[in-house]
């Protein structure tokens, strides 16, 4: 496994020179510690805590994994110190309410934090990641009781948290859920239920686990609609808050799984587990939302971080490793082979992933950026634009970058040939442990039908418009711009077409409802290349400012040129075949006959 | 997890209704004398039952299990031993052996369908019969007819088993800088000494002895790869009444942890002086290796296709048992909770893109070879040599192509069983695992794309692609009238067109510019196989379409929709591909190492 090292410079550059942070967070509302000094302190030390503490101990958890036992589930050796560390570092309290003994830092902030952390140990920071959950269900809708006892030890890190939505015959429709919530006399409910895939549901680092429990009420509407929350913790507190009695809440056993393995994925069940209301009877689902969006950004940056951690490694195994001569004449004439990163084909993979991790870093920041005006914006006007931009930019977020992120992860153990297939050198894990963001938080198939469907189309186009009005504005200012044409050219044309291949599947939508499913995932994965044209294409120019300013470091922007470059010739083509394909319309998907599969 | 059926009914309908190979095995005589119409059917019927029966339920112990080493001895996954007696006693690893020496003879458009259902119902295990038959390949093209008396029969029968032994720490894919040193004996024999890594089935408990061929390096031989020999190192020594003799100085120092294929021992091998025979002619031990590498190489593109296969049976299982939401256009199934997940649009698009790629990559790699069976058996010297050439250019394009649509489709049948697909009681994440070493071994698919663009195609000058161009032309032509086929030969033929031109584009650019075969190749590649796969679904179509009217069994037009999806939502990738390939090379080669 690579050893690594957080990537100070581009999350700067990012930050500041393409989103002018210092800027955006002397906008928001209650964000005034955000200072450049604090940030920089903020992100330097997490850089250190991620590199030192969290990275050596990666490796160790996919091979040991987490081990059940009647007693509980045992997380792997060097977890619970380092859990230890984070809280005692402040980490869980970052972007939390100060009123319950958060620093009130923007989510943005800590999404930074959120990327460093998981690609040091993505199994790891799922642990505090499934705890933010938690503490938004219970900030956004618990009562003051709940606040203080739940809470204030979920934002201190001293308790941990999970979402128990899936159950064993429901995964994507949890409008068929079966947990059960029977009223005690004493205003509390009794859960009982199986749910599946929890993840971080049992383990021993904190001292208590609080669940969010999704279930049904007595005589409950069917479906969707019938679904309420429910805090449902491990230990039941005590009067002064303490964790106290067992409460009747049990980890089964935990899942054998391909990835992630140094967390725990629990089937958890609840034979009459005391629970206590959160929010609105029958709206359980509908308060999951409030946040969903922050979450979903979450998973989007495993795909950020899968595409690093395997750039990071592949790139120094490129200049290491001899193989063969450079076509063009030998470059390390003295050795008996040239370092691998001379061929044309071993560059293709490295800058694809440098090309997905940076624009990805841009899109999450971007997005971030949105998050915190939604949070902390100063006018309605502010937070309603950036809820729209939010809610476009979310599942585009989440399923391209998870999806390029694994083929970035996938490449980056290409380039080790023979050896990224072993185990020792981790870039298999970063694949194995990668794969699953493609699946939870909503599958690829799910997000695409929510931005094409929800997003796009039930706001008649709406949503796209408000993100390509922005890109068409970038591409008027820079029309002139001799040396941005290359980018400046084809994404005027692009944003163009991605409205107008909008308004062709809107049509025939309004005629077959199968269209939307059938041209949605070629249309996320369109829209998800457009967002990194426009995003590189942004970059490009902050890039070539600081060139013709004068900087010393030419190195950096020029890097950043080539690759905005190398993305626009060689990977944005692919939306031609996106482009084509989500045309060719719902008939040729829906005509073949169930058992025709099958023959 | 599906239990693994052999797909017989499609592999009789591109053996006998694509390819005609009854016809073909017909007037090939030296194929004629052992196989028939009916033999063939026989043994596609047996491998079945042998596959699904017998290997395909190890696969998942297989996989938990792993092999164990134990000071030099490895112990394979339970079971495994006695499936291995079994194919030995089937007679199943000299499938296609040469019969002089004890194989059966049978043409590789028959052995690529028994190999199809192994490797699909246990990639770990198949690769043990793989590896010997690729040893006895390379014994009987290049050994001394003392070697191949001594040693072929008892490795076609599959009590002996082979292994290659190639790659060293420092040498992978640049075998020229190989360390591996033989020196002579007084008795014609040679001492092999150095440390091969990465060998598969290098060392078990499954078969009595085991015959590594071995690469090295003589005393004085040129510097790199026109300086290395091949060798015959046995496990045991034979003695001359062919009982097995000493134990020969060469042991397994560890075993590999590895990402899937746990069922397989992958194996670091240490040569301590070990007793070894030249096999085939002094420093040309790498070209002889070229001659079996065609053949492993399609081997490793239908181990994607069996993957994907084994994939697919499960996806569409789960696709109908899984109930999960509402059908867009309203309820299906109104009395279950849900619908099955297959009344939903993008879970046949993953089944759907499952479909196009095993089937037409099954078709594909039968075409690849019928030109294989020619070119080793026609009596024609001509049709040999226009079949060697299809066979050197095609090669590539089906180990690489067939293994990256092979694990897309391993990701997407694992993606249809949502979170399920992670947990690996499924054996879908474990098809992902297993499929992905293909794009690796038997140099990586990059390597495959050098070989294609560079050597074939542009070193050609584009002879080699002219007889591709040709063959395709034809069929196109000799269609143009069909009516039925129309709607599937336009988009072939434009596609046919856009791969020619980028062709011709890129042969002309490498003039110039050394780095623009290396900056274009894994995309022409890309083009090439999915343009080659809609030529082969259009003969599917035309093999089809006359049947499909009045089919009930739904096979035939099933067919015909799995065509027009193949041709309307994959195809286009070609659009994208030509594009970024005409944009050349500069964008790659401008960061220096540091930028990176």
């Amino acid at each position: 496994m690579p050893d690594y090292k957080a990537p100070l410079r581009d999350i700067k550059f990012v930050m500041t020179e393409l989103l002018d942070s210092e800027q955006h967070y002397a906008n928001l509302e209650g964000a005034e510690d955000a200072t450049p000094d604090m940030v920089d302190a903020i992100i330097g030390e997490g850089a250190k805590f991620c590199e030192q503490v969290l990275s050596p101990l990666n490796r160790v958890g996919d091979k040991e994994g987490c081990t059940w036992s009647e007693d509980g589930v045992k997380t792997p050796t060097g977890f619970k110190e380092a859990y230890q560390q984070y809280v005692e570092g402040g980490w869980p309290s970052m972007t939390a309410d100060p009123n319950y003994g958060g620093q009130g830092l923007p989510s943005s902030l800590g999404l930074v934090m959120s990327e460093m952390v998981g690609t040091a140990n993505w199994s790891f920071g799922m642990y505090p990641g499934l705890s933010h959950g938690a503490t938004n269900t219970i900030e956004e809708h618990g009562t003051e009781e709940q606040k203080q006892t739940y809470l204030t030890r979920l934002i201190s890190g001293e308790w941990t948290g999970t979402m128990c939505l899936t159950e064993p015959h429901c995964g994507s429709d949890l409008g068929t859920l079966r947990t059960k919530a029977e009223p005690n006399a004493d205003g509390t409910y009794a859960i009982t239920g199986t749910k599946i895939f929890i993840s971080a549901g049992e383990h021993d680092m904190a001292g208590n686990i609080v669940h969010i429990v999704l279930a049904r009420l007595p005589g409950a509407p069917e479906g969707t609609k019938g679904i309420s929350l429910f805090i449902v913790p491990k230990l039941l507190p005590n009067e002064d808050g303490s964790a106290g009695e067992r409460n009747a809440v049990s980890c089964g056993s935990i899942e054998h799984k391909m990835g992630i393995h140094g967390n725990a994925t629990c089937v958890m069940n609840f034979d009459g587990a005391r629970g206590w209301l959160i929010g609105p009877e029958n709206r359980g689902l509908n308060c999951m939302f409030t946040f969903m969006n922050v979450a979903r950004i979450g998973t989007a940056i495993q795909g950020l971080g899968a595409a690093e951690l395997g750039l990071q490694g592949s790139v120094t195994y490129a200049k290491d490793r001899l193989a063969m001569r450079s076509l063009s004449g030998p470059k390390n004439p003295e050795g008996i082979a040239d370092p691998i990163i001379v061929h044309p084909d071993v560059r293709r993979m490295l800058l694809t992933q440098k090309a997905v991790a940076e624009g990805a870093r841009a899109l999450i920041y971007l997005t971030a950026q949105q998050a915190d005006i939604v949070q902390r914006g100063k006018t309605g006007e502010e937070r309603k634009a950036a809820d729209e931009a939010l809610g476009f930019l979310t599942p585009i977020a989440k399923a391209f970058l998870t999806e390029i992120g694994y083929e970035a992860a996938n490449l980056g153990m290409q380039v080790y040939g023979g050896h990224g297939f072993i185990s020792e050198w981790g870039m298999e894990q970063n694949v194995r442990d990668a794969r699953i963001g493609m699946i939870y938080e909503g599958t690829t198939g799910i997000q695409a039908l929510d931005l094409l469907g929800r997003k796009v189309l039930m706001t008649q186009g709406e949503s796209l418009k408000g993100f390509t009005r922005q890109v068409h504005v970038f591409c008027k200012e820079n029309a002139d711009n001799e040396q941005l044409r290359e980018f400046i050219e084809p994404l005027t044309a692009l944003n163009k077409e991605w409205g107008d291949l909008t308004m062709k599947i809107g049509m025939t939508a309004m005629k077959n409802r199968e269209e939307v499913g059938a041209a949605s995932v070629d249309y996320l994965m369109y829209s998800g290349y457009a967002v990194f044209a426009y995003l590189w294409a942004r970059m490009a120019k902050v890039a070539q400012d600081r060139m013709e300013e004068g900087t010393t470091e030419e190195m950096f922007y020029n890097a950043k040129i080539q690759t905005a470059r190398f993305y626009f010739k060689r990977m944005l083509p692919r939306t031609r075949g996106h482009a084509e394909s989500m045309l060719a319309g719902a008939d040729s998907l829906m005509d073949m006959p169930e058992e025709a599969f099958a023959l | 997890m599906a239990d693994y059926q052999a797909p017989l009914r499609d592999m009789r309908f591109v053996l006998n209704e694509v390819f005609d190979a009854p016809a073909l095995w017909a007037s090939l005589p030296k194929v004629a004398e052992n196989v028939d119409p009916d033999t063939a059917d026989a043994i596609l019927e047996e491998a079945g039952k042998i596959t699904s029966g017998v290997l395909a339920p190890l696969n998942r112990e297989g996989d938990e299990q792993g092999c164990k080493w134990n000071d030099g001895e490895v112990s394979t996954p339970e079971g495994f031993r006695e499936a291995y007696q079994t194919i030995v006693e089937g007679g199943w690893v000299g499938l296609g052996g040469n019969p002089e020496f004890g194989g059966m003879g049978m043409p590789k458009t028959l052995v690529a369908q028994f190999e199809e259902m192994m490797q699909a119902a246990n990639m770990a295990f198949g690769l043990a019969p793989m590896l010997t038959a690729g040893a006895c390949l390379a014994l009987d093209a290049h050994g001394s007819q003392e070697l191949k008396e001594k040693y072929l029969p008892n490795m076609y029968s599959g009590v002996w088993s082979g292994a290659m032994d190639l790659t060293e720490p420092h040498a992978g894919t640049d075998l020229g800088i190989i360390r591996t040193k033989a020196q002579p004996n007084d008795d014609g024999s040679f001492r092999v000494t150095g440390t091969k890594i990465f060998i598969t089935w290098g060392e078990h408990d499954m078969a009595e002895n085991i015959i590594h061929l071995v690469l090295a390096k003589l005393p004085d031989a040129p510097r790199g790869p026109k300086g290395i020999s091949m060798f015959l190192v046995p496990k045991f020594e034979v003695n001359e009444d062919g009982s097995l003799g000493e134990r020969n100085s060469l042991s397994c120092g560890s075993l590999e942890k590895k990402m899937g294929i746990k069922g397989s021992a992958t194996c670091v091998m240490n040569f301590d002086g070990a007793r070894g025979w030249l096999v085939g002619e002094e420093n040309k031990g790498l070209a002889a290796m070229f001659t079996m590498m065609n053949y492993e190489r399609l081997g490793v593109g239908v181990q994607g296709i069996g993957a994907a296969e084994a994939s697919l049976q499960s996806a569409r299982e789960y696709a109908l048992e899984r109930i999960q939401s509402r059908a867009p256009s309203g309820a299906q199934q109104p009395e279950k909770a849900a619908d099955p997940i297959l009344v939903h649009p993008d879970v046949r698009r993953m089944l759907l893109t499952m479909k196009g790629y095993v089937e037409g990559g099954r078709a594909f790699s039968t075409y690849v070879a019928k030109w294989l069976d020619i070119s080793k058996y026609s009596e024609d010297q001509q049709r040999r040599k226009h079949a060697e050439g299809m066979v050197a250019l095609l090669t590539p394009v089906a180990k690489a192509f067939l293994t990256d649509r092979g694990l897309d489709a391993c990701i997407m049948g694992q993606q249809v069983f949502g979170g399920h697909g992670f947990i690996r009681e499924w054996g879908q994440e474990q098809l992902v695992r297993d499929c992905r070493i293909t794009q690796i071994y038997e140099g990586t698919n990059g390597i495959q794309a050098l070989d294609l663009m560079g050597r074939k195609v542009v070193g050609t000058q584009g002879r080699l692609y002219e007889l591709f161009a040709e063959d395709v032309a034809t069929f196109i032509e000799e269609n143009s009238g069909d009516e039925t086929l129309r709607p599937f030969l336009e988009p072939l033929a434009a596609a046919f067109e856009r791969l020619s031109d980028v062709t011709e584009h890129v042969i002309s650019q490498a003039g110039d510019n050394p780095d623009a075969v290396g900056a274009a190749s894994v995309d022409y590649l890309d083009l090439f196989g999915l343009t080659a796969l809609g030529y082969m679904w259009a003969k599917m179509v035309k093999a089809a379409a006359p049947k499909a009217e009045g089919d009930t069994s739904g096979f035939y037009t099933g067919k015909m929709k799995t065509a027009r999806f193949y041709f309307d939502r994959l195809l286009p990738k070609t659009v994208a591909l030509a594009e970024g390939i005409r944009s050349g090379s500069g964008s790659m080669m401008a960061l220096t190492a540091e930028e990176f």
